[in-house]
């Protein structure tokens, strides 16, 4: 069986700046990849690319052995392949039970249907509460999103990506300005991800790249540095001498056995 | 929030251990308002229609004038309000309407419901050629290029003599219904037109609760966004830009048949600001708001203007400060229900839980 995900040879250049170098990245149905590196190391391009938010400068996106690398963002997300963003993007003047329900309403193609109230369309309806229910934010369902909590916001997230019937989720540093409860209860909602589920992760905060992943890719100056199991990862000589410098990431390797 | 890992949920991806779906209160609760928004609009209803039983003509076709023009200021908060394209072309499909009225009026015939569907035709197709341009664009750019438009096509009806140029197009018979005599009577015009318009509001306000409305606001709220969704925004903008366009070709036939004359002075740049501005004083996206915006901008400009000195725009550029900095959510941001919700999030705002 062809992998779900596969990068040959990404490349994207912002002018005469290489952001994504030459990547080359296979990732597993089920896996749980993440993808960490220093600052500037080309991660939340390298996202965007596979996305399909920016075109990619040369190279190709292969999704379960198809080419998608012409294929706009919308199309790539139809194909299963979607992604969050850093600062949640939400729809702030619309209710969170349609947030998620504008996502079940595309999977349920009735996005153009104007026959009856959307309440009417009863299957919708119980798909997106059902999703807002396993995220737990049923409670809430009637409020505007502008009223919900940075952390709530997080979890409605979710819910929306879960609700497209995706097999590629690419989470974009999920956990940055969370409080330390808001981390520890969204890692645990990961963990609760259905297991057939592919999830790519970009994320700084290492001990919950240790906690979730699978696999490991560091990205260093756009290209793949190592690539490994968490602990292979954790060892490896040219990882640590890349985060050298970097001193939140120096403190977590320090313990590993790394150069001070 | 527990943590325990449970089964896996089998075919479509939610998290393990999900709860069933149960109803919510909020869901029994939500009929109380439904039934009592019922009462509100058959009252309401009632009383315009029983207007020309105690009013004199002259206010009652000013009422059908109202009636009219809040038609198009429908359709335009449909675009601005609901899908977030705020418009300064909407006179052109207004007038497309109304000449096309006027025309079926003076040369086929008489039929109020022929006149109205030939309205609604031709500022639907109107907006379906003119509007592709103008829905690749977002923001300013897309008012100034509904702008465009709408300049373009009031130049169009200022010049040629098929549509009466300059001097407008006169003489057309009054309507008559399914047959029936001429309605001569103000009153049974302003039935006619009562009617279409709670028509026109009941199917722009069920497109606004559909899932194309849920769209539609997706749309106006984060259009990157629908993007990561799957979604293709630009097919949507054009659709509620054909729709919009339709709903003032309507609007456009009303104000035609009541006036039973049309010129370039009734489509001009002047009549699609002063539709922009009911629905900001009215509230964008609530679709009564702009209704009752729609009365007090025409009741200023018709009926006030004479008697203080021509200072009609005045008062409207005074009322239109006061509510951008009063009432951001317009007239209908002063009803109970909304305040309510406002105090709620704001409440929550102050202690997030």
């Amino acid at each position: 069986m062809s992998p779900l995900l596969e990068l040959r040879g990404l490349t994207r250049s912002y002018g005469s700046l290489t952001a994504v170098d030459g990547v080359d990245l296979t990732i597993a149905r089920g896996e749980r990849h993440a993808l960490i590196g220093p600052n500037g190391a080309g991660k939340s391009t390298l996202f965007a690319t596979v996305a399909g938010t920016l075109r990619a400068s040369s190279g190709s996106v292969l999704l379960s052995g198809r080419d998608v690398t012409s294929l706009p963002e919308a199309d790539r997300a139809r194909r299963g392949m979607v992604r969050t963003y850093q600062h949640s993007s939400l729809f702030l003047g619309c209710s969170v039970l349609d947030n998620v329900a504008l996502a079940v309403q595309r999977v349920h193609r009735v996005t153009h249907r104007f026959d009856r109230a959307a309440r009417r369309f009863k299957h919708t309806e119980a798909e997106a509460r059902r999703h807002l229910d396993s995220v737990g934010l049923s409670g809430r369902a009637q409020d505007k999103v502008a009223a919900l909590s940075h952390g709530e916001r997080r979890q409605l997230e979710v819910a929306m990506v879960l609700a497209t019937e995706p097999a590629l989720v690419m989470f974009d540093e999920p956990t940055a300005g969370m409080s330390a409860a808001e981390t520890e209860r969204f890692v645990t909602l990961m963990e609760r991800l259905p297991e057939d589920l592919t999830v790519l992760i970009v994320e700084h905060d290492l001990e919950v790249v240790f906690r979730l992943a699978d696999l490991v890719t560091v990205l260093h100056l756009g290209k793949v540095l190592a690539s490994g199991p968490p602990e292979a990862i954790r060892a490896d000589d040219a990882v640590q001498r890349a985060y050298l410098g970097s001193a939140r990431t120096e403190d977590l390797f320090t313990d590993a056995g790394g150069p001070r | 929030m527990k943590a325990e890992a449970e089964e896996i949920r089998g075919g479509t991806p939610a998290l393990k251990d999900s709860i069933p779906v149960v109803d919510t209160p909020a869901v029994g609760g939500a009929d109380h308002p439904r039934r009592r928004r019922a009462v509100v609009t058959v009252g309401v209803v009632a009383l315009l229609a029983a207007a020309p039983l105690v009013l004199a003509p002259y206010p009652v076709s000013a009422m059908t004038r109202m009636l009219a023009f809040a038609v198009l200021v429908i359709g335009v908060d449909l675009l601005t309000g609901v899908t977030g394209l705020p418009s300064l072309g909407q006179a052109a499909y207004f007038g497309a309407g109304a000449y096309t009225a006027v025309l079926v009026g003076i040369h086929i015939t008489a039929d109020a419901l022929v006149q109205a569907l030939a309205g609604l035709v031709m500022g639907l197709v109107t907006a379906a050629v003119t509007g592709w341009v103008a829905v690749r664009a977002r923001g300013i750019v897309f008012l100034m290029l509904t702008l465009a438009i709408g300049e373009s096509v009031h130049q169009v009806a200022d010049t040629w003599s098929v549509v009466g140029g300059s001097n407008g197009l006169a003489g057309m018979p009054p309507i008559s219904l399914f047959g029936g005599p001429s309605l001569l009577a103000a009153g049974f015009v302003y039935w006619w037109v009562l009617a279409v318009a709670v028509l026109v509001f009941a199917a722009v306000a069920l497109v606004a609760r559909s899932p194309y409305g849920r769209t539609l606001r997706g749309i106006r709220d984060n259009e990157a966004r629908m993007r990561a969704l799957g979604y293709r925004p630009a097919l949507a903008r054009y659709g509620v830009f054909c729709l919009a366009g339709a709903v003032a070709g309507i609007g456009g036939a009303l104000w035609a048949q009541q006036a039973r004359f049309f010129s370039p002075g009734d489509m001009a740049f002047e009549v699609a600001a002063l539709a922009l501005l009911s629905v900001v004083i009215g509230g964008a996206g609530s679709l009564w708001g702009p209704c009752l915006g729609a009365a007090l901008v025409l009741l200023v400009r018709d009926n006030l203007s004479a008697s203080i000195g021509g200072h009609g725009p005045l008062v409207l550029g005074v009322v239109f400060v006061a509510v951008v900095f009063l009432m951001p959510r317009g007239l209908a941001g002063l009803t109970g229900g909304r305040l309510r919700v406002v105090t709620r999030a704001r409440r929550r705002k102050e202690n997030p839980s």
